[in-house]
């Protein structure tokens, strides 16, 4: 790992800027800064699987990479035109639930990896769900559920995707610490995890293998 | 077998570390009451009397329990100003008539209210929160009524709690409730603008935490006495929420949370009253530091009531110094059986009654949607398991 990303695993906000700085003004392809400062990221997820840092840290070095990857954007705007995006997903807190830690830090995360997010915020009625799915053609759906309640909401979604005609369209990944306490077959989803960093990777999945 | 107890005289010995005749067992059944007594949110919130009768009937569909949550959060929700971050400001300002899915509970969410800690910390929390931008719907509200229910209701309630306890003689849960700063500025700032201070403004948001001690403790011991401390049973303990914001590691919990934490408890427990810890989230890696809680104080006037925290591994750490109380999974509760919920009561009497200093509740607070035989289940447990 380079300066870039050692100094992201520390969560040194100045040093992440100084080197991106830095990168730019040798003349750096700023997606090989952007790469290096996911590394960095990627060393903060180990760590914080390992139990050494915890939500907090994991938060700060999302807002940490967002702060960088500001920077870099000019930059790959002015080499390559557009910003390339590995893809569409969208994701929001179900109906009846306005709890969105969770769900921020795993937007945060995809953004990271280049996804582009539709974030559809909390309280998101199914119908919303479906009207995003017209209208931004993603190829997953996140949901986030924190109230038992929501367990319920999160079916209802699904039916409604379903009654669209849509769910063949997308995969749909749910989470959320409700998630984890009840049976999986409750939710109807492709995919349920408590583990933000599993379900990025399920996702990077789901689109690697689609584009293969 | 040991005279049967009191309620009250049961809680007391396990705050104090002693073994009772039994463990005492306290679910902090809320918004259930209402649901199951078939009575809307809106009379919970205006008719004292409705929810006392409410709460007698839900009693007996759930088999009873050593106290009883008022609710204070009701006052603190029909309040003017910022009362334990449970206010105008915060709340979903509708009180609904029904439940989901048709309706909701009043729901709590944050808002980025706070921009500048300097202007909080000079000229207090009114104008930020009483303002259009802080909470639209109070001006929807006249000021005869806005008075009415800061000055005047909240006698009213706590004329007909005090009925309740002395008629049925359980003793209240809490008389008053405060909340960690951190936690007010998790919803009055917004976590992630939370985040990023500690990181990059450590001093002012700890200068605000110290600033926050006096407006919390002051709001919580004047609740209380209205409750009826001292006399009332119960209205002494203040509860205070909730264990700041999820995933601290331990070099925030103990620079930033612990020490206004300790803070509020000194002055709490200094003043006369007892203080009812309900600290959300796994602390699990905070015990060593918990552990310090009663450093100074007298005995028996602290109680820590934990959620996701490994209660085992807290009875470990804690035993000898803080009575603990908790934890039945919420989720459990709702989804589980009632063969689950009394095998999780079970071990938990198993690891953490033994000497006293236990008292078997839920995680957080029993769900509305909860079946009503899960809820059972974990009075009867106690008294299955919780004789000693
Ligand atoms: C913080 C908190 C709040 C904050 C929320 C702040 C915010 N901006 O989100 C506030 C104070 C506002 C709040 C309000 C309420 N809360 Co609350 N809250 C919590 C608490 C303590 C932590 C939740 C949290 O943020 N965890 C940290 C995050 C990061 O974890 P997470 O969401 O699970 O996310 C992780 C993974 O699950 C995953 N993930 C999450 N979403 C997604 C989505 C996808 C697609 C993927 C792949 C992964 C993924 O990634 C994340 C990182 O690993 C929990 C208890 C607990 N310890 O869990 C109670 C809890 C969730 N709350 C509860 C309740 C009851 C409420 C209220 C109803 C209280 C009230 N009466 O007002 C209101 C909710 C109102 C509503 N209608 O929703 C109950 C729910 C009980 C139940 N079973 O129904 C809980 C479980 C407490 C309890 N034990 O009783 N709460």
């Amino acid at each position: 790992m380079g300066k870039l990303s050692d100094a992201l695993a520390v969560l040194d906000k100045p040093a992440v800027l100084a080197a991106v700085q830095e990168g730019i003004e040798a003349g750096t392809d700023p997606l090989q800064l952007v790469e290096e400062a996911r590394l960095g990221l990627e060393a903060v997820g180990r760590e914080f699987d390992k139990g050494n840092y915890f939500l907090m840290e994991l938060l700060r070095a999302a807002q940490i990479f967002k702060d960088a990857v500001a920077l870099l954007t000019p930059k790959i705007k002015e080499r390559y035109g557009s910003a390339a995006s590995r893809g569409t997903v969208v994701i929001g807190t179900v109906a009846g639930d306005v709890h969105d830690l969770g769900k921020n830090i795993v937007r945060d995360l995809l953004q990271c990896n280049g996804f582009e997010v539709i974030d559809l915020g909390v309280d998101v009625p199914a119908a919303r769900f479906v009207e995003a799915i017209r209208q931004h053609r993603p190829k997953v759906v996140g949901m986030s559920a924190l109230l038992s309640a929501a367990v319920t909401q999160v079916g209802r979604t699904v039916e409604a995707i379903e009654e669209a005609g849509l769910r063949d369209q997308v995969r749909l990944i749910v989470g959320g610490g409700i998630v984890g306490e009840v049976k999986r077959n409750m939710l109807r989803v492709d995919h349920a995890t408590t583990n933000a960093n599993e379900g990025i990777s399920v996702i990077l999945d789901w689109f690697g293998r689609e584009q293969a | 077998m040991k005279e049967r107890l009191s309620c009250y005289e049961r809680l007391e010995l396990a705050w104090n570390l002693q073994e009772a005749d039994r463990v005492p067992v306290a679910p902090v059944n809320c918004y259930i009451i209402p649901y199951l007594a078939g009575i809307s949110i809106r009379d919970m919130f205006y008719d004292p009397d409705k929810l006392i009768a409410a709460t007698i009937k839900a009693r007996e569909m759930l088999g009873g329990g050593d106290n009883i949550d008022p609710n204070i959060t009701t006052l603190n929700h029909l309040s003017m100003f910022g009362r334990a971050g449970w206010d105008q400001a915060t709340l979903d300002w509708r009180i609904w008539d029904d439940f989901p899915p048709k309706g909701n509970l009043p729901s709590l969410f944050e808002k980025a209210l706070i921009e500048d800690y300097d202007d909080v910390m000079e000229r207090g929390f009114a104008p930020l929160l009483y303002s259009k931008n802080g909470a639209q719907a109070i001006f929807t509200r006249s000021i005869d009524e806005f008075l009415y229910y800061e000055f005047e209701y909240p006698k009213v309630y706590a004329a007909a709690w005090r009925r309740f306890v002395e008629e049925q003689e359980v003793p209240l849960l809490m008389g008053g409730r405060a909340c960690h700063p951190l936690d007010m500025l998790q919803y009055y700032r917004g976590i992630a603008n939370l985040t990023q201070d500690i990181f990059e403004q450590p001093e002012k948001v700890k200068a605000m935490c110290d600033w926050l001690v006096e407006y919390e403790t002051t709001m919580a011991m004047r609740d209380a006495m209205i409750m009826g401390a001292g006399e009332v049973p119960g209205a002494e303990v203040i509860f205070f929420v909730n264990g700041g914001p999820p995933g601290m590691s331990p070099r925030i919990f103990d620079e930033f949370y612990w020490p206004t934490a300790k803070k509020m408890i000194d002055i709490f427990v200094t003043r006369g009253f007892k203080v009812h810890c309900h600290w959300d989230n796994d602390l699990t890696p905070h015990l060593e530091t918990i552990k310090h809680m009663a450093d100074g104080l007298p005995k028996g006037k602290l109680l820590l009531d934990l959620e996701k925290t490994d209660m085992k591994r807290a009875k470990e750490v804690l035993g000898d110094r803080i009575c603990i109380f908790g934890n039945v999974p919420s989720a459990m509760l709702v989804y589980g059986t009632p063969e689950e919920v009394d095998a999780y009561c079970r071990k938990l009497i198993e690891e953490c009654a033994p000497g006293g200093g236990f008292i078997l509740s839920t995680e957080c607070e029993t769900p509305w949607d909860s079946r009503p035989e899960n809820v059972r289940a974990i009075v009867q447990a106690a008294e299955k398991y919780g004789w000693y």
